[in-house]
């Protein structure tokens, strides 16, 4: 009884001794790790994590995971789904493929699988089906900002949000947000920017669109094929004429494409079509 | 003549030391394993058929570290709860503390003996996978130069830290089965118990995260007090870290080691003591 008494309070002191040496090391390790955090895992406890957790085998544990979940996804199994789903990133919340296609399935096929389960898409109301449209995009935006706590530094999580608003919720005032906020990353994929100001068109806010392609153009090389350059010119050529830019306030390219002359209201011909043809000398 | 006329001697230590490591090696129980994990590193190309979501030479480091912790894990207790009790049980534990020879010689004997044993379980695991990683990278290197315009992403120095501080937490372990096997009767009782110890300590941080939210003051008290008799096993866990561009923390690497250390030394102490008071 007293040796057990002795034992354990030294393993107290020794616990309250090594705190400092602990403490700095393991706050270091868990701003790297957060996965090794409380919240990040009381979805997933008690469900087979341990054996992630135990430091080895996680991105195997987490791919069969995965491939378990997919088995669930094909039986439309709501519930199911959805836990495996959260089960896979707390055991490995590392690769971004789980957090992408996990959201997918929440916020584009879960929906699908509500409306039939309720009767169909004849049947259901359209409020309901908007209802679940609803429900289903606020649990993928909330699991995608679980993501983000695990990948601050990428845009492509933010880029997904974007993507259930216009797509799902087709709410374009909010999806240009997130476009814009994906589109300020240094790694942003160049279309998180085009679709940004396309948004802004749609909502009628052109003079905002022009003014933000005219600064994006620039900064966009002009050999890589992913910038489309020329396209992104060619919306700012479209815009000016929407807007009636006059010819001397049009964005002059950097990169030396003339700048064409403002097309006459009304008609669909180049003013230079109306110019007299220059003479030979 | 009594112990207390002789003074404490590092050879005596290193004769029980070295015929514990000898002991150890010629386990079958020890070849099993190591066959295992080593097949299990070198299946990890095979595997890599599975993975989804991490760069192939990321899941090859992760498999290989499974396959060390789990089986390191698994032999650790094993042959520690074995190579203490075959004492006992073959009677050799009275007749070579009949001799002068300290009890802290006998523990500290056997845990370098263990120590060594799976030194050399994680030098060959850790050494075949930073074989498989340099010659897989060397040939992704030759498929895919311009995704190694930086040179090569692995940072072998790195592995080799971590698979020296998953040793460190090894030797924590191997402290905890003496401590538990000091007072315990069976062999079994203690692979179980240190079983448990050892899940209880890959997760006590969780615990410690727990404790701030509990309202109630005792419980609170003794989720407190669990997260510090355990050691926590997850601060050695810097694997994660391997391949994902940060690489190893130094600072945290020696606090690391310097924490497993002095757990070595405490709950290696507490063994003697325990043992110390134990009738044989």
């Amino acid at each position: 009884m007293r040796t057990g008494l002795v034992v354990v309070l030294g393993l107290i002191a020794a616990g309250i001794a090594l705190r400092p040496l602990e403490g700095p090391a393991w706050e270091k390790i868990q701003a790297k790790q957060p996965q090794l955090r409380l919240e990040s895992l009381k979805d997933a406890l008690g469900q087979g994590v341990t054996v992630g957790l135990l430091g080895g085998f996680r991105a195997i544990v987490a791919d069969l995971f995965w491939i378990r979940t997919n088995a669930v996804w094909e039986e439309n199994d709501l519930p199911g789904t959805q836990t495996s789903i959260k089960l896979v990133t707390a055991i490995d919340p590392r690769p971004l493929y789980f957090w992408l296609n996990g959201s997918r399935m929440i916020a584009y096929d879960m929906p699908n699988w509500r409306i039939d389960k309720a009767g169909g898409y004849d049947v259901v109301p359209e409020a309901v089906k908007r209802r679940f449209d609803e429900e289903q995009s606020k649990v993928a935006v909330n699991y995608l900002n679980n993501g983000l706590d695990f990948h601050p530094d990428n845009p492509l999580l933010v880029l997904e949000i974007a993507n259930v608003y216009l797509n799902r919720l087709k709410d374009v005032e909010t999806a240009a947000k997130f476009y814009r906020q994906a589109s300020e990353h240094p790694d942003a994929p160049y279309y998180a920017a085009r679709i940004y100001a396309e948004l802004l068109r749609r909502l009628e806010r052109r003079e905002e669109a022009y003014a933000f392609l005219t600064k994006l153009h620039p900064t966009l090389p002009p050999d890589n094929m992913m910038a489309q350059a020329v396209v992104v010119l060619d919306r700012i050529r479209e815009l000016e004429d929407e807007l009636n830019v006059p010819a001397v306030k049009r964005y002059r390219d950097p990169n030396g494409t003339p700048t064409p002359p403002p097309r006459m209201p009304g008609l669909d011909v180049d003013v230079s079509d109306l110019l007299p043809a220059p003479v030979a000398p | 003549m009594s112990v207390a006329s002789v003074p404490f001697s590092l050879g005596r230590l290193g004769l029980i030391a070295g015929n514990t490591f000898l002991e150890a090696v010629r386990q079958k129980l020890f070849l099993f394993l190591l066959l295992l994990a080593i097949g299990l590193v070198a299946s990890a190309l095979f595997f890599r058929e599975f993975n989804f979501g991490s760069s192939e030479l990321k899941f090859i480091a992760d498999f290989g570290f499974g396959a060390l912790i789990f089986f390191g894990s698994a032999l650790t207790i094993a042959t520690t709860a074995q190579l203490f009790f075959s004492e006992i049980e073959n009677r050799t534990a009275l007749t070579l503390l009949a001799k002068p020879l300290w009890r802290a010689e006998f523990v500290f004997g056997k845990f370098l003996g263990v120590f060594a044993v799976i030194g050399v379980f994680c030098a060959l695991t850790i050494g075949l996978m930073m074989a498989l990683l340099y010659h897989r990278e060397g040939q992704l290197m030759a498929q895919t130069p311009e995704a190694f315009e930086a040179g090569r992403l692995i940072s072998y120095g790195d592995l080799l830290v971590v698979g020296l501080l998953q040793w460190l937490k090894f030797g924590v372990l191997t402290a905890i089965v003496l401590l538990i096997a000091s007072f315990s009767n069976t062999n079994l009782f203690t692979v179980v118990t240190g079983f448990f110890v050892l899940v209880i300590c890959h997760l006590q941080y969780l615990a410690r995260d727990a404790w701030g939210n509990v309202d109630n003051a005792l419980i609170g008290l003794v989720v407190q007090a669990m997260s510090l008799i355990f050691p926590n096993f997850q601060l050695f866990n810097l694997a994660d870290e391997i391949g994902q561009g940060s690489g190893v923390d130094g600072d945290v690497a020696l606090r690391v080691a310097g924490y497993g250390l002095a757990y070595i030394a405490v709950i290696g102490g507490l063994a003697v003591y325990s043992f110390r008071n134990r009738e044989i």
